[in-house]
């Protein structure tokens, strides 16, 4: 099997050393590109181009990345004034979740020109950091972690140290987790054991935490200690890395979300801290006190994170 | 220092007194997020149980091999484990239900109800306490998310687990994401007002 | 030092304990899990295809699977389809490599046994073993043909597109015209009561019946689905009879899909990602159809 992957990987190399010269021009000729309108690519070139073979729509070959047999349709193509910039339309809409590659054929003396067309990585990154942040908030919509989310909720100092040890935990483990999913569970197919080892990695790095902290920062640790017993009762810091080997996310991947789900938490605890701290001077029913008004509350907080859903940003 | 309740005791007192969900507030994030139907409710409910009585067994049985200072790995190992084992089960033959639990199968190892009786009950009783005491918490929260399920499920699809029973959906919101959270408040408040109302008839009396 | 050597014995065989039980269950549940993923599989196609408890399939019926992958050799990018070969020998397979402009590129007989063809790694294997070591191969995706007496019935086609949350999974059967015969959800993560109503018969049977030309410009009507065509997209709830269903189905025919209420986008996206794989299957179907007519390979179907 490892064999055939390092084959893989040699041919793939080869392909590209032999595809390169052709890159190497396009990336000379083409400036930029990005998705304009629904149904539109626009492409800026690095230097003047002739405005009859740009315009010519048979010179185009657009496909998207994982359906290279399938083209897409050219409905026209604009060339702008300044005789750098084209406006790419089709005949239908182009679905933006997947890269594009376009090949404009008889452009230049040289030949033909390919390139990629996708939303940036950058962009992508931030969109799973906002989404695991606002738009799928653990706590608010997917309803984890109730338990120490009730729990440490009623003063703010208590819900800003148990959300920024939380975070940190998260990402540690998080990052653990997904360098033994990628090295050993998967390689040895041994996914049946995802819950022992990930469990046991989060306690494992709750009680490093523990030791550092106590050896390094007392003081950090006399403030921030108490909360990382907590941690590991808590369903969000074990759903996270069953969650991205479920999607097969990659390491920054890994890192955003991990990032986005312990900040949410600290988002949603603070939210959530703020209000009960009002909430003590409120005139509560008596059968409502405690508890009980904390649900309702966190109901509403919840539907208005629903308003989150939907949005996209990038 | 066995526990002198009677086996019946022990899953009375799961299923009222110390009900995980109502009483103890433990094991909310099920509570809330997929208690959409009663059947929901009642499928994860048995995962629980098995979990719980099995979990209460296996340290029960160990109890006087587990070192003190390495208890709560051992609990979390045990439970993992056979959270695997239910996990695998539910998967390979009821994979429909499976599939609606989502990842909260999976989370069962990371439910406070459980380790807490471990550590409260079994590593100090005798098996059979120990297993009435696992079933009686099971079955609390089976009892629990049925409860809430029933009450979204009714008011939410007029239906009981999937039988129509009212014709027409009274409440939508019930049945949405978010409703759980009122659903499980305004449940816990009941509970209180029936409480105090008792109370205050005892005074009286 | 001598509470830690009892420590990590004690531990290390907890660990072992532990091991020795999830392997147990993981060795006994790991056969089930396929078994009944397959019945279950099985049981949505054919009652996909009208066949359910009360109606027997015919014997006579027949599905064969056909993979497609992207090949990634010297000259760049290609397709190609592992179809079964005709004939008593089940067993007989071969890869058939046709250019990005449809033209056809060669054929590889594939050694793979029945039972591993559904499985992804040895028949990656087989095929690459087949292809030899300068391609690359990439699996794409997988379509079904239905015969019956050896005659193309219908296609089964299972497919995945970005939902609301995240991905929704479906099969869906379509007959040689390429008219929906129906369509199953098979995993959605949408949320309950809103998105999640995808799977109810109300919203996935406006699909049903829907013609290739009608489906290409189909779109999503944000009006409230009247209520006759409601009662016969859930016929077997309000006990219709199917001529009913079919008189009333004529009716909206050609008419778009009704969103669903406060799911507008999961209704969008489900009505696209079907048009997406019809679309894209009736192109591919018709350059394999050629091939294989012109190079006279002799397919089951």
């Amino acid at each position: 099997m490892s064999n055939i992957k390092i084959i893989h990987r040699l041919l793939l190399s080869l392909v590209l050393v032999c595809v390169l010269p052709v890159l190497a021009q396009a990336q000379e000729l083409i400036a930029g590109q990005s998705f304009g309108d629904d149904n539109e690519i626009t492409v800026t070139f690095a230097r003047p181009v002739d405005k009859a073979a740009v315009e010519e729509v048979g010179n185009y070959a657009v496909y998207e990345e994982p359906d290279p047999d399938i083209r897409l349709a050219v409905q026209s193509v604009s060339l702008a004034d300044d005789g750098l910039t084209a406006s790419v339309r089709f005949a239908e809409p182009l679905n933006t979740t997947q890269p594009h590659v376009v090949i404009i054929n008889n452009i230049e003396p040289a030949g033909a020109a390919k390139f990629k067309v996708s939303k940036s990585y950058f962009g992508y990154l931030l969109s799973i950091l906002i989404s695991a942040l606002l738009i799928n908030n653990f706590v608010f919509t997917k309803y984890l972690g109730l338990c120490v989310f009730f729990g440490t909720s009623k003063r703010k100092d208590t819900a800003k140290g148990m959300g920024f040890t939380f975070t940190l935990v998260m990402v540690v483990s998080a990052i653990m987790s997904w360098f033994f999913y990628q090295y050993v569970l998967k390689p040895f197919d041994l996914n049946f054991l995802q819950i022992v080892i990930f469990i046991g990695l989060v306690s494992l790095t709750v009680q490093a935490v523990d030791t550092v902290l106590r050896k390094v920062n007392p003081a950090l640790f006399n403030s921030f200690g108490v909360y990382l017993v907590l941690v590991i009762a808590n369903c969000v810091i074990i759903a996270v890395p069953l969650i991205l080997a479920d999607n097969e996310y990659n390491f920054l991947e890994t890192f955003m979300l991990s990032l986005g789900a312990g900040g949410g938490f600290l988002l949603a605890l603070y939210l959530m801290s703020s209000v009960r701290e009002r909430m003590e001077f409120a005139n509560v029913p008596k059968t409502f006190k405690g508890v009980p008004i904390a649900f309702i509350v966190a109901g509403q907080f919840a539907l208005a994170f629903l308003g989150f859903s939907g949005l996209s940003l990038f | 220092m066995a526990t002198d309740k009677s086996n019946l005791q022990l899953v009375v007192n799961g299923i009222l007194n110390e009900n995980p969900i109502f009483r103890l507030v433990l094991s909310m994030c099920p509570a809330v997020g997929i208690s959409t139907t009663v059947m929901n409710g009642f499928m994860l409910g048995v995962a629980v149980l098995f979990v719980q009585v099995f979990s209460s067994c296996t340290i029960a049985v160990f109890k006087n091999k587990i070192h003190p200072r390495i208890r709560i790995p051992t609990y979390t190992l045990t439970i993992a484990t056979w959270v695997t084992v239910i996990d695998l089960v539910l998967a390979a033959y009821l994979p429909e239900a499976y599939a609606k639990m989502g990842i909260f199968i999976k989370l069962i190892v990371a439910f406070a109800i459980i380790t807490m009786r471990l550590e409260m009950f079994a590593c100090k009783e005798s098996v059979n306490a120990s297993f009435w005491d696992g079933i009686g918490m099971g079955l609390g929260f089976m009892v629990g998310m049925m409860a809430i399920g029933f009450i979204r499920e009714l008011l939410g699809l007029g239906t009981i687990l999937g039988y129509d029973i009212l014709g027409f959906k009274p409440l939508l919101f019930f049945v949405l994401p978010f409703a759980g959270f009122f659903c499980v408040g305004l449940m816990m408040a009941f509970f209180n007002w029936i409480e105090i109302v008792y109370k205050r008839s005892k005074q009286r009396a | 030092m001598k509470d830690i050597m009892t420590i990590v014995f004690r531990l290390t065989v907890s660990c072992l304990l532990a091991g020795l039980v999830m392997g147990t269950a993981f060795i006994f549940t790991s056969k089930a899990k396929k078994h009944n993923e397959h019945v279950n599989e099985q049981k949505v196609m054919f009652s996909l295809l009208g066949y359910t408890a009360d109606q027997a399939k015919p014997a006579s019926l027949a599905l064969h699977e056909v993979y497609r992958y992207v090949v990634t050799d010297q000259q760049g990018l290609s397709v190609g389809y592992l179809v079964p070969m005709a004939g008593e020998d089940k067993a007989a397979y071969t890869f058939v490599a046709i250019g990005l402009d449809g033209a056809y590129l060669g054929s590889y007989p594939v050694a793979l046994a029945q039972e591993e063809v559904s499985e992804l790694g040895p028949r990656d294997q087989a095929i690459a073993a087949a292809l030899g070591p300068e391609k690359t191969i990439r699996y794409a995706d997988e379509t079904i043909v239905v015969t019956n007496n050896g005659k193309r019935q219908a296609y089964l086609l299972p497919g995945e597109f970005p939902g609301f949350k995240t991905f929704i999974k479906v099969i869906m059967a379509v007959d040689q015209s390429f008219t929906v015969i129906g369509l199953e959800i098979m995993e959605h993560e949408e949320d309950p009561g809103l998105g999640g109503e995808i799977v109810q018969n109300y919203f996935k049977n406006q699909f049903k019946g829907k013609s290739f030309t009608a489906l290409k410009k189909l779109g999503v009507a944000k009006v409230p689905l009247p209520d006759d065509y409601l009662k016969a997209l859930d016929a077997d709830k309000y006990g219709l009879t199917a001529a009913d269903v079919a008189a009333v189905q004529e009716l909206y025919q050609d008419k778009d899909i009704y969103a669903l209420t406060g799911a507008t986008i999961s209704s969008r996206s489900v009505t696209n990602g079907v048009k997406g794989i019809v679309k894209k299957f009736a192109y591919r179907v018709s350059i394999l159809d050629k091939v294989l007519a012109e190079q006279q390979i002799a397919v089951p179907f």
